[in-house]
């Protein structure tokens, strides 16, 4: 188990390194803030980076999972209820693996 | 339309939360459960989620937590996984002014992807940066007692599959995506370019690193082509 100072040491690391990705960005954007056609472009990184994250993970998605993804999607679209839709797709998660297995026998 | 002050636009981003609270209790649970896995004391856990507020980094620095702790392991892990915090900052750029410079870079110590989201589409006159405090510290409240309630309960996790929660991140991210696409679809055609640009690089062989840069890359490059031709024709 790591000593005590080293544990702390590595929070610090990580929480510095968190807090520089926080800030960092936005004192990027205020250095190049005066381009006027630069904000559309800004504002649409956030979208960008969800979806470079999200869309390799359903491409290597199992089955179960992707019955998770189209269910979240599916509730966000016709109820809007980030917590239903939370639910329901952990719910998916966690109980689809054991249905598949009593569904192979 | 009047203009909401600062503690009423810090509570309306703390209510507005509320989906997200849901969701950011469950990772706790799942966080206190996996520290106590990897062997963290119940004190050091909750100093983590304290000072690093950020589920995914938390997630990824436990891979490496034996001893001796590789701390430039460590850092660089959670740097990469932190990286997309870089374009979420770049995105507030035009939003939280009005304050003093010190104030915000604070503020930005809670900022969080559901936040920026909400904080984009807000519709209502609210001063923003207390909104997206309000909404980042109702969060934290949220991954503080979710992590102490994980620590305190781990034991009883045994029966559950939790490899099977892996894909519990990209599950929020599509909630995220479908909360921004009804909020507007004039920038589906970039992100839906970024996913497929992804998607290539992953197939590819690309580094890890370099598949949310260049995605990215590519998306907002679309986005401005979109906009000069758009200009062009108004």
């Amino acid at each position: 188990m790591p000593a005590e100072a080293e544990t702390l040491a590595a929070i610090a690391v990580m929480a510095l390194v968190v807090y520089v990705t926080r800030a960092g960005g936005y004192l990027l954007g205020l250095q190049v803030r005066h381009i006027g056609w630069l904000r559309p472009v800004l504002e649409s990184l956030p979208g960008c980076a969800f979806m470079a994250i999200l869309a390799p993970a359903a491409w290597q998605g199992s089955a179960v999972e992707m019955v998770a993804l189209a269910s979240v999607v599916a509730i966000m679209w016709w109820n809007n209820s980030v917590v239903v839709a939370s639910l329901t797709g952990v719910g998916i998660l966690l109980a689809g693996e054991r249905v598949l297995a009593v569904l192979a026998g | 339309m009047q203009i909401l002050g600062m503690r009423q636009s810090l509570w309306l981003g703390a209510r507005a939360s509320g989906g997200f609270f849901v969701s950011t209790f469950l990772f706790g649970l799942l966080f206190g459960a996996a520290a106590v896995s990897a062997g963290i004391g119940h004190w050091h856990a909750l100093l983590m989620s304290t000072a690093v507020f950020s589920a995914s980094a938390q997630f990824a620095a436990l891979e490496f937590w034996l001893a001796p702790l590789p701390l430039i392991t460590i850092a660089l892990s959670v740097a990469l996984v932190s990286a997309r915090n870089i374009l979420l900052g770049m995105a507030m750029t035009y939003h939280l002014d009005g304050y003093s410079l010190s104030r915000r870079l604070l503020c930005l110590a809670v900022l969080t992807d559901p936040g920026v989201v909400s904080t984009l589409r807000l519709e209502r006159r609210a001063d923003k940066l207390a909104y997206l405090t309000g909404y980042g510290l109702a969060l934290l409240v949220s991954w503080l007692l979710s992590t102490a309630i994980g620590l305190a309960a781990a034991g009883r996790f045994g029966d559950l599959d939790l490899g099977a929660l892996a894909f519990a991140g990209p599950l929020v991210m599509a909630t995220m995506m479908m909360l921004m696409v009804r909020g507007t679809f004039r920038q589906l055609p970039s992100w839906l370019l970024s996913g497929l640009v992804a998607i290539l690089l992953l197939e590819s062989g690309a580094p890890d690193w370099s598949i949310l840069l260049v995605s990215v890359f590519v998306g907002a490059l679309l986005t401005r082509f979109r906009e000069y031709v758009n200009a062009r024709r108004s």
